[in-house]
């Protein structure tokens, strides 16, 4: 058995499966889409080879300089605000003596939702005529506030960024909660010794201590919202005017609704040459500040 | 030694995962003496509510199919209209997966499929079941003299409005441009939403309703042809004029305010609700505003043609056969039997009958007798016979690409986001290329 073990076929036999299926449904439609992408293809009859142009159209093309920019606010929104209170949340949830599980369930309910049912579930709260916003806002006066929230350019996008912070929430707390619960009680009991109390205990001990967790939190939401789609589908359909179009929503509809799949797959290309040139850049920043750390 | 084990165990777990995922293929196989397993994928829209009389029909028919040749079975499919049109039809026709037989729009669409070799030719099935003089109109599904697919039902699109809201505001059923703005002025004066619509979205096609009908007044039938064949632009006059009164309408306030916020279905409930005095909606809305249980107007609603404007296409009505089912070519010879025998019980006199008294479908064919109707049908059928003639939807014309851009411009222009010259110029470049692609 020892000797089959040191026989390195054996070692090929045995990621053979998993490797047929990642080149089946990955390797694969990557190398399918980027052919694609060279053509001009109705998705039905025949493609035509027509080089570049794809590209070059997305480059001019205004629509999908607005996708990608919402994209950018996606990631920016889910860095720098999102992540911040999840870690906020985490650690005040962290610090809960009574009631500790009835907070984990209740934060932790909305992942367990489709992301359909919750996009389903907000439209009706940012319903322009009975949603609970506008109703909440009538009752206390303030008729002049109310907007026909996803369907107004100003407001649309962020509606979705808050709904899809509020979707997500729930699982990175819990991811958080638990790094939180790691940190080693001596170290916090000897930072209290030592004058660190409340925040600066969090600041200095707690944080620093679920930095892996918290970098693997802010890596998700990014690649996440570089891949959105789902959510913004179901709640605006990229509209008013592709105000709230992401780059996988403009994919899907030139793909689907107008039959260019061509473009569509080149667009694809760009939408994952972006995500790993985002997801490098983001190393780099997590290894530097690493190094400066220590 | 312990890893050893959890190798050795995961490699037969593996094994079996493999073997039983082998096995698993060939369960189905012959069947009894009766005949032989047959199974034909139907895919079929008919997933609302509203839209359960629909259904009731065509489970006649599978029954009906399914009793007359042993071993037959249809496996119904039911995905939302849209969700079918858009994704999921054409991700199976360009695998090359169609079902053997689903819900099939006739224009571009069929044209399309049909050119990619996936439609079943139903010309001579039509000629063996005597069926082929029977249709009202199979236009929209024919490409160079072969038919690929059979509507379901016709549709006539017109105004539908709330009779107790107008006799409120004290106004008749507007004939002309002019009286339909008063008309919407009295309404909006008495507080009432004139116009509802549920444009938002995905569903841009619901303004298109209007502006379609507009442009056809303004410029006459032939302008849709027009466009594809070069002789008409979106830039012309008339065109251009269609699109400002479209804006008038949204910016004196008499087309919903959340128009662009809601979907087509909260739109058309916001009518049926009570909410608004009008709809611009096609005749398969019907079964919603009569269905009692959810429609607070049942009984009480009106139709009447889009007012005209004094061009060249005033008293056509937009009306046409274009949906209904079409037919997988990869079909063997027993399946291709069944299809046959869908084909003789679905497209029946009787069944056409009962599809316009219990859901309101407009018969997509000849039937002798259409006694019995009740309702707003009723203002349907005869505001269709008074009409010059029907003129087809647009985008059983136009190309998808033009289609589309048109959805999002119309939403642009009710929104203030564009001019009508403007959105006439973009539909127009989006022509050009769509006519240099052929």
């Amino acid at each position: 058995m020892n000797k089959v073990l040191r026989n390195p076929l054996a070692y090929a036999l045995f990621i053979l499966p998993a490797l047929i299926m990642y080149i089946a449904i990955y390797i694969l439609p990557l190398f399918s889409s980027l052919r694609n992408s060279f053509t001009s293809w109705n998705g039905i009859n025949e493609a035509t080879f027509n080089g570049l142009d794809n590209f070059r159209t997305a480059f001019s093309d205004e629509r999908f300089w607005i996708a990608f920019k919402n994209n950018i606010t996606f990631v920016l929104f889910s860095s720098f605000v999102q992540v911040p209170i999840i870690i906020f949340i985490s650690i005040v949830i962290s610090g809960v003596r009574k009631f500790l599980n009835f907070y984990k369930t209740t934060v932790f309910l909305p992942s367990i939702l489709s992301t359909a049912v919750i996009g389903t579930l907000w439209q009706f709260i940012y319903h322009p005529d009975v949603g609970l916003i506008n109703q909440l806002l009538r009752a206390v006066g303030l008729e002049s506030w109310t907007h026909a929230w996803l369907g107004e350019e100003g407001t649309a996008f962020l509606a979705i960024l808050i709904t899809n912070s509020w979707q997500w929430f729930g699982f990175y707390i819990v991811l958080l909660l638990s790094a939180i619960f790691a940190v080693p009680r001596e170290l916090l009991e000897s930072a209290e010794m030592d004058g660190a109390v409340g925040f600066k205990k969090s600041w200095y001990i707690t944080i620093p201590m679920i930095r892996p967790v918290i970098l693997v939190i802010l890596l998700l939401s990014i690649t996440g919202a570089m891949n959105a789609l789902d959510i913004v589908l179901i709640m605006t359909y990229g509209e008013p005017f592709g105000s709230s179009e992401v780059m996988g929503t403009y994919l899907y509809k030139q793909a689907y609704k107008f039959n260019e799949f061509g473009y569509a797959s080149a667009i694809s290309i760009i939408i994952f040459v972006f995500t790993v040139l985002v997801t490098l850049i983001f190393q780099q920043i997590a290894k530097r500040t690493e190094e400066v750390e220590q | 030694m312990k890893n050893v084990k959890a190798l050795s165990l995961a490699a037969i777990m593996a094994m079996t995962a493999v073997a039983a995922g082998c096995g698993s293929d060939k369960g189905s196989g012959s069947g009894d003496s009766k005949g032989k397993d047959v199974k034909l994928s139907l895919r079929h829209t008919n997933v609302r509510d509203t839209s359960k009389a629909t259904q009731d029909i065509l489970l006649k028919a599978v029954k009906a199919a399914e009793t007359a040749i042993p071993g037959l079975k249809f496996e119904l499919d039911g995905v939302e209209d849209t969700v079918n049109r858009d994704t999921k039809l054409k991700a199976e026709m360009a695998a090359g997966n169609p079902p053997k037989i689903f819900d099939l729009f006739g224009g571009a669409d069929t044209q399309n499929y049909s050119k990619a070799g996936h439609l079943l030719d139903l010309t001579p099935i039509l000629a063996e079941l005597g069926l082929s003089d029977k249709f009202l109109d199979l236009g929209e599904f024919t490409i160079d003299g072969k038919v690929y697919g059979l509507p379901r039902s016709g549709y006539i699109e017109g105004v539908f409005y709330n009779k107790t809201m107008f006799a409120d505001a004290g106004v008749t059923p507007p004939t002309t441009w002019d009286e339909f703005m008063a008309v919407c002025e009295a309404l909006k004066a008495k507080g009432m939403v004139p116009v509802a619509a549920g444009t938002g979205g995905p569903d841009g096609w619901v303004v298109n309703m209007i502006a379609n009908s507009l442009f056809v007044r303004e410029a006459g039938m032939e302008v849709q042809e027009g466009f594809v064949k070069g002789s008409h632009k979106w830039t012309d006059a008339a065109v251009v004029n269609a699109f400002k009164k479209l804006e008038d309408l949204k910016t004196k306030g008499y087309l919903d305010s959340s128009a662009l916020a809601l979907k087509y279905a909260e739109g058309q409930a916001k009518f049926y609700q009570g909410g608004a005095a009008m709809l611009m909606d096609g005749s398969w809305a019907i079964n919603a505003f009569e269905d009692a249980e959810k429609s607070k107007i049942a009984g009480n609603v009106g139709f009447f043609n889009f007012p005209q404007v004094g061009g060249p296409g005033d008293g056509y009505i937009n009306g046409g056969f274009s949906n209904g089912y079409g037919f997988s070519s990869h079909v063997n010879e027993d399946e291709l039997k069944g299809v046959k025998e869908f084909i003789k019980q679905f497209y029946t006199e009787a069944l056409q009958k009962e599809a316009l008294l219990t859901s309101n479908d407009f018969p997509a064919m000849k039937i002798a007798d259409t006694s019995g109707t009740t309702g707003v049908i009723n203002e349907v059928l005869s505001v269709s016979k008074d009409a010059k003639g029907i003129f087809p939807a647009f985008d059983s014309i136009v190309q998808p690409k033009v289609k589309v851009t048109l959805e999002t411009t119309m939403q642009e222009l009710i929104g203030g986001k564009t001019t009508p010259e403007k959105a006439a110029e973009k539909m127009q470049k989006v022509q050009d290329e769509a006519n240099a692609e052929k």
